[in-house]
């Protein structure tokens, strides 16, 4: 469905592997298995392809959390325990807000179109058209204490 | 220079399609220029496993937003409503929702019933006829009887309520308030060769079935085969005119940006109700220094946009509300007319939709805080996608002289021609009705029995429906064209489009800015021996 150019251009290898390591905390894989985590769907080459504009600020952002990190805790982001990744993105969104906002925006774009994301949804994996869908006429019934009210709009001279 | 015609009509959209497809019938020379193209359906989001995605760039309804090379930017930075278009064949109805109210009768007498504003030179009545051409033409779906209305009789069925309606159905009857399926320009059956609505959901993209009533599907290609010419790609820069204040013509941009020239014995204005003065404004002469058919002063004047409200709620069952027309399921008119108790005159339209994609509903889960990073985002998205019923509130939108469209000293299209600017603030009245809508809006999705309720307004991406920038009237000091159409300055230029609106009633505007097109077309056609008297 997503074309997959190489990322790489747009963003450091290190970059890719601190980015790598955030995205499961946008969305992480749910405890039963039935949805994959935001790491799995193919983020990088999404950005790439469909937020190129949002990438010099997010290699800056991504950087700042490999500096936060070496500087806490002496070793690079993707090398830290899962509540030690917490913690740091969320001091820093507490601290500059807007901080990752358009990264999580992208990050949800491409996971819930993602075939495996649908799947898990229950749903299934095809644009609307040309198949469409089936929904329920309704019970006009209801209508019947409406019509009993009678007119409601006024005459006009 | 270019081969003359009798009838030059500037905009291929909901107006000047439904002209065009009235006047073929003359069996005079009628040119159509359209600044945009074509669309193919094919093309459509709805075509596309990314159509959430697309329909956010090159299908924004937000000009801006969609910088395509036909499309003109518009300042919109002093006013708190972005204007919304679509320049194509078929204008902005391939984006609309086809969500298709008639007004009211007292909507046109709003100075009379109410005390404000000013009265049309035209009534329901004088419409009705027009009214129930307009929805035979473009297939409307609706249910006979609704009280809120005098009697109609739409073409085709209405669309499903699905469970999302039939609950806030229930909303509406536990309250005690009115409601009615919505008349929707959307083909519930085969009709005139446009297939049946499949429910793909994102009509407000384009659709691809053809059964949404977009206009480059319903009158053009009636129009084209009895012998109206549509050629696209042709910006007009410039209406002239005669220094016996007649238009001979406009100048216009063809598609390889070559200036061209095309002279007409009539020039019909079909752009919106930004595009339209835009046009005048930028057609000034030594006759007329302050923009074309403006000696009243008041182009570009008057802009009335419905500020908007939305309301959501959320509901613990399963009601499968992403499915279905996004835009189209019910209405309530419960506050509609004018109740002064309420602390504003004239009312809202209540436009009930349907639930959002899942990538919106997690976009907008998120920028809410209703949907977390993290632990907890899959129950919470789950507790949503599907649940979600939606309440427009579509608030009448009064005339006022301070809301304007001019041109911006700087921004420019892609051809050079300077751009408009929108300086635009909500009226007082305007404010509590929209508090109202908002605060019923809540009360309604509670009684429907949501466990989760929140609502805005005005919403900025909202600003669909540009109405009263060259209004009629009998007037010639406070009107731009008479009763038909007709400018007062320029005896044979004509304004068919939203602009003409003298008041913008308090539903969505399409099916009243078709009658007015097709009213004016029979006022042109009965008058031909003496049309620029």
């Amino acid at each position: 469905m997503i074309a997959s150019p190489n990322p790489a251009s747009a963003l450091t290898a290190a970059q890719l592997q601190t980015l790598d390591a955030v995205l499961n905390l946008i969305v992480p894989p749910s405890a039963d298995g039935r949805m994959p985590g935001a790491a799995e769907v193919g983020v990088p080459a999404y950005l790439y392809i469909e937020a190129a504009d949002a990438l010099p600020v997010l290699g800056e952002e991504l950087d700042e959390l490999e500096r936060r990190a070496h500087a806490r805790y002496t070793r690079g982001y993707a090398s830290l325990e899962q509540v030690e990744r917490i913690a740091l993105v969320e001091e820093l969104r507490a601290q500059t807000p807007g901080f990752m906002n358009r990264l999580a925006m992208e990050t949800l774009a491409c996971y819930y179109q993602h075939d495996r994301v649908f799947e898990g949804l229950g749903m299934e994996t095809r644009p609307p058209y040309p198949k469409g869908y089936e929904v329920v006429q309704g019970d006009l019934s209801l209508l019947d204490p409406v019509r009993a009210r009678g007119k409601i709009y006024r005459d006009a001279p | 220079m270019t081969d003359d015609v009798d009838v030059l009509i500037i905009g291929a959209g909901a107006s000047g399609a439904a002209f065009a497809w009235s006047m073929a019938d003359t069996r005079m020379r009628i040119l159509c220029l359209e600044q945009g193209d074509w669309m193919n359906p094919g093309d459509y989001p709805s075509t596309r496993r990314d159509w959430e995605v697309r329909q956010e760039r090159e299908f924004s309804p937000n000009p801006n937003i969609r910088g395509l090379t036909q499309d003109y930017p518009i300042n919109d930075a002093d006013s708190p409503i972005s204007p919304l278009n679509f320049n194509g064949v078929g204008g902005s109805t391939i984006l609309y929702a086809a969500h298709f109210p008639r007004p009211h009768p007292s909507d046109f007498r709003v100075k009379s019933l109410d005390g404000v504003a000013d009265d049309w030179p035209l009534d329901y009545a004088a419409l009705e006829p027009y009214y129930a051409v307009n929805d035979r033409e473009m297939g409307v779906a609706g249910l006979a009887g609704d009280p809120a209305y005098p009697p109609h009789q739409p073409p085709l069925p209405p669309v499903p309520l699905g469970l999302a309606g039939e609950t806030m159905a229930r909303g509406f009857n536990a309250l005690g308030w009115h409601w009615w399926p919505s008349d929707t320009a959307i083909a519930t059956r085969d009709y005139e060769g446009r297939a049946q609505c499949v429910n793909l959901g994102p009509c407000k993209s384009g659709c691809a079935q053809g059964a949404k009533a977009s206009v480059d599907v319903t009158y053009w290609p009636v129009a084209r085969r009895a012998g109206v010419r549509l050629r696209t790609r042709c910006r007009v820069r410039e209406i002239l005119v005669d220094d016996r204040d007649m238009a001979t013509g406009v100048v216009y941009f063809d598609e390889h940006g070559i200036e061209q020239v095309q002279r007409a014995e009539v020039v019909v204005l079909a752009c919106n109700g930004i595009g339209t003065p835009r046009l005048l404004l930028n057609s000034k002469s030594a006759r007329f220094p302050n923009g074309l058919a403006n000696r009243s002063g008041l182009v570009g004047k008057n802009l009335m946009i419905h500020p908007w409200g939305m309301v959501r709620g959320a509901f613990d069952a399963p009601l499968d509300s992403q499915r279905g027309p996004l835009s189209c399921c019910i209405w309530s008119q419960q506050f509609y007319e004018t109740d002064r108790s309420r602390g504003f005159v004239r009312g809202y339209n209540m436009q009930i939709t349907r639930g959002l994609g899942p990538v919106a509903t997690a976009r907008m889960g998120l920028a809410r805080g209703d949907i977390p990073w993290g632990a907890g985002h899959h129950e919470a998205f789950a507790r949503r996608y599907g649940r979600t019923i939606g309440i427009g509130i579509c608030c009448e939108d009064l005339p006022e002289e301070c809301n304007t469209v001019t041109l911006d000293p700087a921004l420019t299209d892609s051809n050079g021609i300077p751009a408009p600017k929108i300086t635009y603030r909500l009226g007082e009245n305007t404010e509590r009705m929209l508090a109202h809508g908002l605060a019923r809006g809540a009360e309604v999705m509670k009684a429907a029995g949501a466990w989760d309720v929140y609502g805005e307004g005005p919403v900025r991406q909202t600003g669909w429906h540009l109405l009263g920038t060259a209004r009629m009237g009998e007037d010639p000091e406070r009107a731009v064209v008479n009763g038909w159409g007709r400018s007062h300055d320029v005896k044979n230029l004509f304004i068919i489009d939203g602009s003409v609106f003298v008041t913008s009633a308090g539903v969505n505007p399409t099916p009243t800015i078709q009658a007015v097109a097709l009213y004016i077309a029979d006022a042109m056609k009965q008058r031909l021996a003496n049309l620029f008297d």
